[in-house]
């Protein structure tokens, strides 16, 4: 079916509304206009409406990774650390391990909600931005911790991770980051975008 | 010289200085394309703008929209002086590189 608004052609809504909301408040319309003209101008002629849909998604998919790859790096760093230190250096006491592990995953999860909010002026931005994240991070983090057990599967590894909450938890946890994303960014998604119109950011 | 431009923040300033007064956002993609002759994601593009902007080597400023960008403001680039000096640098640089050597290379040496 051919979606059509004010007569042309246009991209799915969702993946545009996902677009503007990883653009700097300042960039939103320009660069947003800038996709558009060219899907119209010469993706949808040159290629048709699916594809250049799919082109589209690629677009938006690029910009979204630059708006989130170095929070994934960061925090997939910190959960493979995390693994690394319980399988190598194996412990009954994880008390101290699992505080900073948390207080370091919270701290990455509001800065990546606030950082996010605070560029675009959207509160909703911060909290889609820092889910987007933890997913791109759980793929990282899976990906380190499977490379981690490929170099090192030797038994006394293998019952270090298994007295450590096990090799499940470690494919699993990353995934269920969610749900913290969801709470921790909402609260610095509001103070994001609520301090940007304190400070008057944008001079209103 | 202060930081040397890589390839791909040279083709966006380049592109700038060819579009001269059209240079905004799509026309710069499509100029880099056409020049790398790949393609190249928008979004590489603008973040390149964005950081040669913040280094004060593009200004920029909003320009019209038009129906066919839903009435969207252009974002028009220009070259700053600091920009002209960049580049100026990286061409230097390379020319250095190839100084005493004659172009194109017939045949590398594969033997020490």
């Amino acid at each position: 079916m051919t979606r059509k608004r004010e007569g042309q052609v246009t991209p799915p809504r969702w993946a545009e509304w996902l677009l503007r909301l990883t653009l700097k408040r300042a960039d939103r319309e320009s660069v947003s206009g800038d996709l558009l003209e060219e899907y119209r101008d010469t993706v949808v002629p040159a290629r048709g409406q699916s594809r250049a849909d799919a082109w589209y998604l690629r677009q938006v998919a690029g910009f979204m990774w630059r708006a989130t790859w170095v929070w994934a790096v960061l925090f997939s760093g910190a959960f493979v650390i995390r693994q690394a230190v319980d399988f190598f250096i194996p412990t009954h006491e994880f008390y101290v391990r699992s505080l900073w592990t948390t207080y370091t995953a919270i701290a990455l999860l509001a800065a990546t909600s606030f950082w996010s909010a605070w560029r675009s002026g959207s509160f909703i931005a911060g909290i889609v931005v820092t889910i987007v994240m933890t997913q791109i991070a759980a793929v990282l983090s899976v990906t380190g911790v499977t490379l981690l057990l490929a170099i090192w599967h030797d038994p006394a590894t293998l019952k270090a991770a298994a007295d450590s909450g096990g090799i499940e938890e470690a494919y699993v946890m990353p995934f269920i980051m969610i749900v913290p994303a969801l709470i921790v960014g909402t609260i610095a998604a509001t103070i994001g975008s609520v301090g940007r119109k304190v400070m008057r950011v944008d001079g209103v | 010289m202060a930081d040397v431009l890589g390839a791909f923040e040279q083709a966006v300033l380049l592109a700038v200085v060819r579009l001269r007064d059209d240079a905004y956002g799509r026309a710069i993609v499509q100029e880099v394309q056409a020049r790398l002759e790949r393609e190249v994601a928008a979004g590489a593009v603008h973040a390149t703008l964005e950081r040669l902007a913040r280094k004060g080597l593009l200004s920029s400023r909003l320009g019209s929209g038009t129906p066919v960008r839903a009435g969207r403001p252009r974002r028009y680039y220009r070259l700053q002086p600091a920009g002209i000096r960049a580049l100026n640098d990286a061409r230097a640089a390379v020319d250095n590189l190839w100084h005493g050597l004659k172009w194109p290379l017939i045949k590398a040496r594969t033997t020490a």
